[in-house]
């Protein structure tokens, strides 16, 4: 369990930093040719660490299904929701309700066991816990200062 | 309405991808995972800037150069993250991903660091943080 909450933890804050990093490159570049910058550089990166780890069974992919070729477009469709979201509600909004959706749908994901995943039986003791969480992101995101708020680009969630 | 549509939507994309990539991961591997969900979405990508026609790529001169890699750090965070959500299911790794991620733009903020515009600390982050904290231990408990 330790491990699991250690490589979230990682998980998050590497995506606080690349948050950063890629609104600096989207304070110049325009949203696409940033978000084709990072997911560029995330290929190649897993490419290398893949072939560093793995050797030449990075290329073995017999149990491929089709779908998984196009699971990376889902990173596409975060960008566009996210521009859009923020173009029409603003940060503050957009981020607090994308973070609900995120932990709402975990929670289903979870239950329901989707996509072969271990399911995690639902208790009310989830639910409690998600809601809080869920309140501690709207106390956090409505009390920090509007100038923050406003240099947040979509590019940041690409990853 | 419609923003919150957009936003609901980008927040299930968002889980949607991270469990996609545990399940493809459990048949091809990790590393596999990452490589082909990267470039198929880079792919896409390309092709939506090729048709929009908003590239600017002498503007990425402009950019410090360490800003320009964060999309590598990518290759960890989809590592971590599917590691994360076999072990501790996906409500627990995304709630402890979140608060790792506000908690240190928080505290990037509070300093100033990477040319950041420094802001004042204020006491309902803090609150609001420490809910977030409570949360995840009546989860894990």
């Amino acid at each position: 369990m330790i491990v699991g909450l250690l490589f979230a933890a990682i998980a998050g804050s590497l995506v606080s930093l690349q948050n950063i990093f890629n609104s600096k490159v989207n304070e110049r570049a325009s949203t696409w040719s940033t978000t084709t910058l990072v997911l560029g550089l995330g290929f190649l990166a897993s490419f290398l660490f893949g072939i560093a780890f793995e050797g030449k069974q990075l290329f073995n992919l017999q149990d491929m299904k089709t779908w998984y070729w196009f699971s990376g477009i889902i990173g596409v469709g975060v960008v566009t929701c996210i521009v859009n979201g923020m173009r029409l509600l603003g940060p503050t909004y957009t981020i607090s309700i994308m973070m609900t959706s995120q932990l709402g749908f975990a929670l289903l994901f979870d239950s329901l066991g989707w996509l072969g995943l271990a399911q995690v039986p639902f208790t009310f003791k989830q639910l409690l816990g998600v809601l809080i969480i869920i309140a501690g992101i709207v106390v956090f995101k409505f009390s920090g200062s509007s100038e923050k708020q406003a240099v947040v680009k979509a590019t940041k969630y690409v990853s | 309405m419609k923003g919150i549509i957009f936003a609901f939507l980008g927040g299930a994309f968002i889980t949607l991808q991270g469990v996609a990539n545990a399940r493809i991961s459990q048949d091809i591997g990790t590393w596999q995972a990452a490589t082909i969900t990267q470039l198929t979405g880079f792919l896409m990508a390309l092709l939506i800037l090729l048709l929009v026609r908003d590239g600017k790529w002498r503007s990425f001169m402009q950019v410090k150069p360490l800003y320009l890699t964060g999309g590598a750090l990518a290759a960890i965070i989809i590592f971590t993250n599917v590691v994360a959500i076999q072990k501790v299911g996906v409500t627990l790794s995304i709630a402890v991903i979140l608060i790792a991620q506000l908690a240190l733009t928080f505290i990037i903020d509070a300093n100033g660091w990477f040319g950041v515009v420094k802001q004042k600390v204020k006491m309902p982050q803090f609150i609001g943080i420490g809910m977030m904290i409570a949360g995840v231990l009546i989860l894990s408990s």
